[in-house]
């Protein structure tokens, strides 16, 4: 997970009764600020991103209450903005046909977050559905030293008997 | 086809664990009464590994990408070893790649355990071909019993979360995506009937004594 500047829009629509009594004409302003965001990334263990799944995010006072729902971009992509007024750890799920994975952002990260003088990009964390610190080559030698822990079982149980 | 932690209710994850214990303490008594429980060991633990492993071996299925799960090919040769080899690999894939998870170990393994002990139930259906078709017997009882392993496990997948669906989701999306995966599995189970079907009739050629029980 990355922290990046996010520029968020904020759409007023604003009905204005220019002619009170008769007609109602529809003006709005579109005004913009800059904020920082939580950007999740969500991908399958195969690498693929997973596009169009459902996100449900948590706000740490109401753990089971769903606080915001979205989805994902094509490319697996989801970012929101964290309230600053409920501090505590923010829980995000990620879900898509029963695969997903929930990530917990903890408090340090969205204090980092808020105060300006805190480097954000030294706090990150990776939501995927499988292996959420591991390189490839430390998952390829934790699954030979798995293998090999069955087939030494075998040697041992088709050993000869004496 | 695992499923994560916290996508499931309560009760199912206890009636998951339920299952799953009922059915391996059914299964290691069935092996405890063979007369030499040990002998059938080393085969136990070869096709644990490949189990273990197979999750990792991807098939691309546009517009979804399936893996193996080999639960229908354990059954078939490991009979009743097949539950007790499903449930250490499933608990060494939770806990080394974060595939499934320890709190739906219960789901998971009677999700691929039950379809497992069924397919054992087809492959013996071979015997019922005539001596002079034995060859074909076999392999076609094997295809039925690899894919039928497969199949079983996708539908209760299916079955569990199409009922589960939490009320804040989408339940239309979520559907649908579901029936997305499920359609992607079809060839798989042509894949896994296919594997088994070509295993067991290389086993019998070569090492017949591997497909009898002990």
């Amino acid at each position: 997970m990355r922290f990046r500047w996010f520029s968020f829009l904020s759409v007023t629509c604003l009905a204005i009764a220019l002619v009170p009594s008769r007609a109602i004409a529809h003006g709005s302003s579109v005004q913009y600020r800059t904020t920082q965001a939580i950007a999740i990334r969500a991908a399958f263990d195969s690498g693929e991103p997973m596009a169009e799944a459902q996100v449900t995010v948590f706000a740490p006072d109401n753990p089971t209450e769903p606080w915001l729902q979205g989805q994902t971009t094509a490319n697996g992509e989801f970012s929101f903005i964290p309230d600053p007024a409920r501090a505590g750890a923010w829980d995000v799920q990620v879900r898509q046909a029963g695969h997903g994975a929930i990530v917990t952002i903890p408090e340090e990260a969205i204090a980092a977050f808020s105060s300006s003088d805190g480097d954000p990009s030294a706090i990150a964390a990776t939501l995927s559905s499988s292996s959420p610190s591991l390189s490839p080559a430390q998952i390829a030698l934790t699954a030979a030293a798995g293998v090999w822990g069955c087939i030494g079982t075998a040697c041992f149980f088709a050993r000869k008997e004496s | 086809m695992h499923v994560p932690d916290g996508f499931l209710p309560l009760p199912v994850i206890v009636g998951g664990y339920a299952t799953t214990g009922a059915l391996t303490w059914l299964s290691l008594r069935q092996i405890d009464r063979l007369p030499n429980p040990q002998a059938a060991i080393p085969r136990a633990s070869l096709l644990t590994a490949a189990f273990f492993v197979a999750s990792w071996i991807h098939i691309p299925v546009p517009p979804a990408s399936v893996h193996l799960v080999l639960n229908g090919l354990l059954g078939t040769i490991l009979g009743y070893f097949a539950m007790p080899a499903i449930l250490i690999g499933l608990f060494f894939q939770a806990i080394m790649f974060n595939h499934g998870g320890l709190s739906t170990l219960g789901v998971n393994a009677a999700m691929m355990g039950i379809p497992a002990l069924l397919a054992y139930r087809i492959f013996q259906l071979r015997r019922l071909f005539p001596k002079a078709y034995e060859r074909v017997g076999l392999g076609v009882a094997a295809f039925a019993s690899g894919a039928f392993g497969l199949g079983l496990s996708a539908a209760i997948f299916v079955g569990l979360l199409v009922t589960t669906i939490p009320t804040s989701l989408d339940a239309s999306t979520e559907r649908a995506a579901i029936l997305t995966l499920t359609i992607a599995h079809v060839p798989v189970m042509a894949i896994e009937g296919a594997f088994t079907a070509a295993l067991v009739l290389f086993l019998q050629r070569v090492r017949p004594q591997l497909l009898e029980q002990s």
